[in-house]
């Protein structure tokens, strides 16, 4: 056995306009967590892509247990032992977990059936031995994103893993689930498997990892042990300079009549299961509310419903004195609503469109754009996408260019600049700074509260507690289509909110509560 | 300068040189067809060129062929760029024609009235035979490319009936299936005398423009389009979906109407079942021919009815079977489909 | 009571059973491909195909069981052309259906004016027993059942449709995955169009008829399973026999567009249950 699970060596891998890795050195030590840490666009996930025979690298070598392969796909990565947890998961929703976790290895009956009872019994196993709890027969649907994640985990194992990718596993968990995870990690490293962590959460990166390698733009900048360095460091070993830690921001004027009057609203999911239970806020000028919550818990249909997008079963949503519940997606535009959707292509562009077309999308019936039922003018619409194109800072060769074309970057500043020129008096934004690299989530950051402080009232829906904290004058927290409970940012932490996502209530209030009772 | 599709030089002059190479690709397996099928490819070609272009009457007889052409390409198109499979233009037609030819028999109006009348009542009944799927689709989710397929047959069956001897239309002077021809002040003038062309081909041109200002320069085309790239993108920005279903398969069914009722008003001055060679059918070649776009469907429509009058030409030689028109048209139409099969081959020469 | 009687007769149900097979096929093929992602629209077309193929072959060599064979191998290599369209050169999934097609309709009605003179219509050549066809489609549809819900290859079948990134990283080739099933589709219409010819004695271009359309219909109603495909299929065949016993009471043109007004009604009045492969149509790119 080699010293190494894996080496890397002088990996290149160009895409079109761009070099993803840069000639690369990477390995990987039996037994070992080695964090894998950039910004978004670094090259991580391309350089595990490799790893896993998704991509060929253009140059470089690739060395498994101290034997070198070269064009390998991950059949034969799996083959190897090596196993990827992906960011987005790779499970099939309406499958059975044991149907999800054995596909490729079927284990069969009479060499011609499935046979589930046996598949069943290896992952329950594998769930036992490794300490993460999953249930085989249940719909992969029906689960929470962190059993999902012990699934993807599970699956890995079974197909013979000993070497585990994991790619932004904490991305979709709270902080007690990110504890379970690494008790996990620690568990796996116990039982020798080799672990590569890739993250862009420095404390993360420290805590849970015995090496780091960071990349910046496709290049590493170093390998350093866990223990013997900083967050600073690390952040200026990915950024390359120092990074602001907190944003400087005003006090919020926070008016005491609300703009927008959010009472009792229940509403379904896709699936016509209830996603959203008696919820009520208020949105008031001059303030941020940031929704904090764990995926899946109303958030996306919440957003939907104060845009309408979603039907509301029950309820009121008044903006000012005007009641909107029951009102098209249209009339809640007009009403002054923007939505920075969480999905540029399903919401956001139509990416076949021109900036221009995409520019006016909402306002295509108001009166510069079109001052006649039958009649655009092309002239007013396009001055108006090149005044977005200046004033948000949005690269393009020019107003006619397919958004198709551009950055992500670049497409959520077009979006941006689109909502925010509406001069909206409540802003809906739904995980704004999803897929930004730190320039652009800074950006971001700052626009909304330039916003906040000319009066609008912002709802901003995010996964990433940090930015709730940074950003909010309010946080309502949401758990299981509920707000069960409203905090100042500094009256609150991590910690009780992590313990509010994950269970609808804190331990202090619990006790409380026991007391009284 | 206004930038409309109309105008983008170098997307246009792109597209146009794909489908060139396509055409060209297409005839080339055709002659090879035509070669292993044991025919002359000179005679075949010659013929196909002298029926389509050669002298005023062939050219005539192409006019003709392609004036409902254009009208069910636009029809298969409007559809298409609301996302939505409109291969019932068949059917919306023959609904429409009947429509124009009732309206023109047994109204009594003045001359330039009538015409008008037929073709908005022709264009209606289309636009209601549209208007079934589109409903099925937006209310009950129906499959609109099997509905229309579907209600296509039910079109020509039913008008079928209402034209055979015993049905309440029939022209009892005949035994033909076919109404009484229409009024005199009904009729669609003749253009290009001694060819069949008439009016029509103004309407066709003139729904091209309609068509195409209405797609590219209103707001309610805009949503159109929105919804055909990106339902839930459009649903975003206000745009109410299943209305737009609706109404993109009315205006289909509308178009297609009109390609009934230029028929019986400017050429058959009666309906006749079973009139149509399958100009629906050509629609649907033809919008996917235009990349659906609107100018280009005028184009399009040009070459499936200069092959339809070539294809008569090759018959009456006896050169070949003139169904070699119809393979020709296939042809194209599956070289056309593949967007990066061109690109593909010219990427392989350059290497 | 009497006019009912007429009706309902044993010839009834043996002409429903004629003419769901057909449609069954038609619906079991289109259920392999939408399984894998590939909405194929072609089906009306390469069953016209195999029908011509059957009528050419039949009649060039004289022999019945050839004609069967070759029906199933020309709709294969049908499925395969729109496999390479979808797949290869990312056309349209529908639009190169309907490419096939327009194709095939103009090639029946070449081959049939330069092979036997008359446009669209062939000379009678030797045919088989049908009940051969339907009764092997009978146990292919059961196979396929148990095929796709209870093999893993049926297993993974269903996930290259559901989600094909979930099997190219379990090692499974999307490609040819979605190659093997829309080839499948092929063949199996394929034979659908040997039913006709060998239902009717020869090749008429018309023969068909939209069936190839009620068979996606069929497959949508069914719920993209094979034995649910059968259901609905004998819906549509009962239906077609009906309204050929009702020719006898009311006008032919009335009854002859009853299938196709019943099939929308059927489509629009059916409750929907959502086994939509969620990469239907889907082109799959690896980023």
């Amino acid at each position: 056995m080699s010293e190494f699970a894996v080496e890397m060596r002088g990996i290149v891998k160009r895409f079109p306009g761009v070099v993803a890795n840069n000639d690369i050195d990477f390995d990987l030590k039996q037994g070992e967590i080695h964090g894998l840490l950039g910004e978004n666009g670094a090259g991580k996930t391309v350089l595990m892509s490799i790893l896993y025979g998704l991509y060929f690298p253009d140059e470089g070598q690739i060395l498994i247990d101290g034997t070198a392969y070269s064009h390998y796909r991950p059949a034969q990565a799996i083959r190897l032992g090596i196993g990827m947890v992906h960011q987005h998961f790779m499970l099939v929703p309406r499958l059975t977990v044991a149907e999800n976790i054995m596909l490729g290895q079927e284990p069969a009956k009479s060499g011609l059936f499935l046979d589930r009872e046996t598949a069943i019994r290896k992952i329950e196993a594998f769930s036992e031995q490794y300490g993460l709890p999953i249930d085989p027969r249940a719909r992969v649907e029906q689960l929470p994103v962190s059993e999902q994640q012990r699934i993807e985990i599970i699956k890995a194992l079974y197909r013979g893993a000993n070497t585990l990718i994991l790619d932004e596993p904490t991305a979709v968990l709270t902080e007690q689930n990110v504890e379970h995870l690494a008790a996990a990690m620690r568990k796996l490293k116990e039982e020798g498997e080799s672990t590569i962590l890739i993250t862009h959460k420095l404390r993360e990166a420290i805590g849970m990892c015995d090496r780091i390698t960071v990349l910046r733009k496709g290049t590493v900048v170093g390998t350093v042990n866990a223990q013997e360095t900083s967050e600073r460091e690390l952040a200026e070993m990915m950024v390359g300079r120092d990074v602001v830690f907190t944003i400087r921001r005003s006090q919020a004027k926070g008016a005491p009549s609300p703009t927008l009057r959010v009472r009792d609203v229940d509403a379904k999911d896709d699936r016509g299961l209830p996603a959203l239970k008696k919820v009520s806020l208020d949105l008031r000028k001059h303030e941020i509310l940031g929704i904090a919550g764990v995926q899946g818990n109303g958030q996306a249909e919440l957003a939907e419903a104060l845009t309408g997008l979603r039907p509301i079963q029950s309820g009121t949503i008044a903006l000012h004195d005007r009641r909107l519940a029951g009102k098209t997606a249209r009339d809640f535009i007009t009403a002054g609503i923007a939505h920075i959707p969480a999905d540029r292509h399903l919401r956001g562009l139509v990416m076949d469109f021109s900036l221009r077309e995409n520019a006016i999308l909402g306002q295509h019936r108001s009166k510069p754009f079109s001052p006649h039922r039958f009649w655009q003018s092309p002239q007013a619409i396009t001055g108006f996408t090149r005044d977005i194109i200046e004033a948000f800072g949005v690269r393009t060769p020019s107003a006619a260019t397919l958004a198709r074309n551009l950055s992500g970057g670049n497409q959520q500043r077009l979006i941006i600049g689109r909502e925010l020129s509406k001069d909206p008096a409540v802003i809906i934004a739904s995980q704004p700074t999803r897929g930004l690299d730190v320039g652009g989530i800074e950006y971001v950051h700052e626009q909304l509260l330039k916003m906040r402080d000319r009066g609008a009232a912002v709802l901003l829906i995010s996964m990433d507690l940090d930015e709730i904290l940074m950003v909010s004058d309010r946080i309502a927290v949401m758990y299981d289509g509920q707000i069960v409970a409203i905090k100042k940012p500094d009256e609150t932490g991590r910690r009780e909110l992590g313990e509010l996502m994950l269970s609808g209530s804190s331990p202090r209030l619990q006790e409380q509560e026991n007391q009284e009772a | 300068m206004a930038i409309g599709p109309m105008f983008k030089r170098s997307v246009v002059l792109k597209e146009m040189g794909i489908t060139l190479l396509s055409i060209a690709l297409a005839f080339a397996i055709g002659t090879i067809i035509i070669w292993i099928a044991g025919f002359s490819v000179s005679a075949v070609f010659s013929n196909l060129w002298k029926g389509a272009f050669g002298g005023k009457l062939a050219i005539g007889q192409t006019l003709a062929k392609s004036t409902p052409i254009i009208l069910t390409s636009l029809s298969f198109l409007i559809a298409f760029r609301c996302g939505l499979f409109n291969i019932g233009a068949e059917g919306q037609m023959y609904i429409g024609a009947m429509a124009a030819a009732v309206a023109g028999a047994y109204l009594r109006l003045p001359i330039v009235l009538h015409v008008l009348v037929c073709l908005t009542a022709g264009g209606l009944a289309g636009a209601f035979w549209g208007w079934i799927p589109g409903y099925l689709k937006a209310k009950r989710g129906v499959n609109e490319f099997v509905s229309t397929m579907m209600l296509s047959y039910v079109a020509i069956g039913f008008t079928d009936y209402l034209v055979a001897p015993r049905g309440p239309l029939h022209d009892d002077k005949y035994w033909a299936n076919q109404t009484i021809r229409i009024a005199p002040s009904a009729v669609l003038p003749r253009i290009l005398r001694p060819t069949q062309v008439s009016m029509a081909l103004i309407v066709a041109l003139f729904f091209v423009l309609l068509v195409w200002y209405y797609l590219y320069r209103t707001p309610a085309g805009y949503e159109l389009r929105s919804v055909g790239l990106s339902p839930t993108v459009a649903d975003y920005g206000g745009i109410r979906i299943k209305r737009k279903y609706i109404l993109a398969l009315s205006l289909a069914g509308l178009l297609a109407g009109l390609a009934g009722s230029g028929e019986v008003l400017g050429t058959h001055l009666r309906f006749i079942g079973r009139f149509s060679p399958g100009y629906g059918w050509d629609g649907i070649a033809g919008g996917l021919i235009a990349r659906a776009h609107p100018i280009g469907a005028i184009f399009a429509a040009l070459l499936m009815g200069a092959l339809r009058a070539g294809g008569m030409q090759v018959q009456r030689s006896g050169a070949a079977p003139g169904d070699i028109a119809a393979v020709l048209q296939g042809l194209v139409i599956f070289f056309i489909i593949a967007p990066t099969l061109i690109r593909t081959l010219i990427r392989r020469r350059r290497r | 009571m009497d006019i009912l009687k007429d009706i309902f007769t044993l010839h009834l149900v043996l002409s429903t059973l004629r003419l769901a097979t057909p449609i069954a096929l038609i619906a079991l093929g289109e259920t392999f491909s939408e399984r894998v992602g590939i909405i194929h629209v072609g089906v009306e077309g390469t069953a016209v195909l195999g029908g011509l193929v059957s009528a050419l072959v039949a009649y060039f060599t004289g022999n019945a069981w050839l004609a069967l064979i070759a029906a199933p191998l020309a709709g294969g290599l049908a499925g395969g052309l729109h496999a390479v369209w979808c797949i290869r050169f990312r056309a349209n999934h529908v639009v190169s259906g309907i490419g096939i097609n327009i194709l095939v309709a103009g090639l029946a009605l070449f081959i049939t004016s330069s092979v036997w003179g008359w446009r669209g219509t062939s000379t009678y050549a030797p045919t088989l027993n049908i009940w051969y066809i339907s009764c092997a489609a009978l146990v292919i549809i059961i196979a396929s059942q148990i095929f796709i819900f209870r093999t893993k290859w049926g297993l993974r079948l269903r996930v290259v449709g559901e989600k094909p990134e979930a099997a190219d990283t379990a090692g499974i080739n999307v490609h040819r995955t979605r190659y093997i099933y829309t080839i499948l589709n092929g063949v199996l219409c394929g034979l659908a169009g040997a039913f006709f010819f060998n239902s009717v004695g020869r090749f008429t271009s018309g023969m068909v008829g939209g069936r190839g359309f009620i068979g996606i219909a069929a497959m949508v109603i069914g719920n993209y399973s094979p034995v649910g495909a059968l259901g609905a299929a004998l819906l549509f065949g009962f239906i077609d026999a009906l309204q050929m016993r009702l020719q006898s009471f009311i006008p032919s043109q009335f009854s002859i567009m009853l299938p196709y007004l019943l099939t929308v009604l059927v489509l629009a009045f059916f409750i929907r249950r959502a086994n939509v492969p969620a990469a239907l149509g889907k082109h799959y790119i690896k980023q």
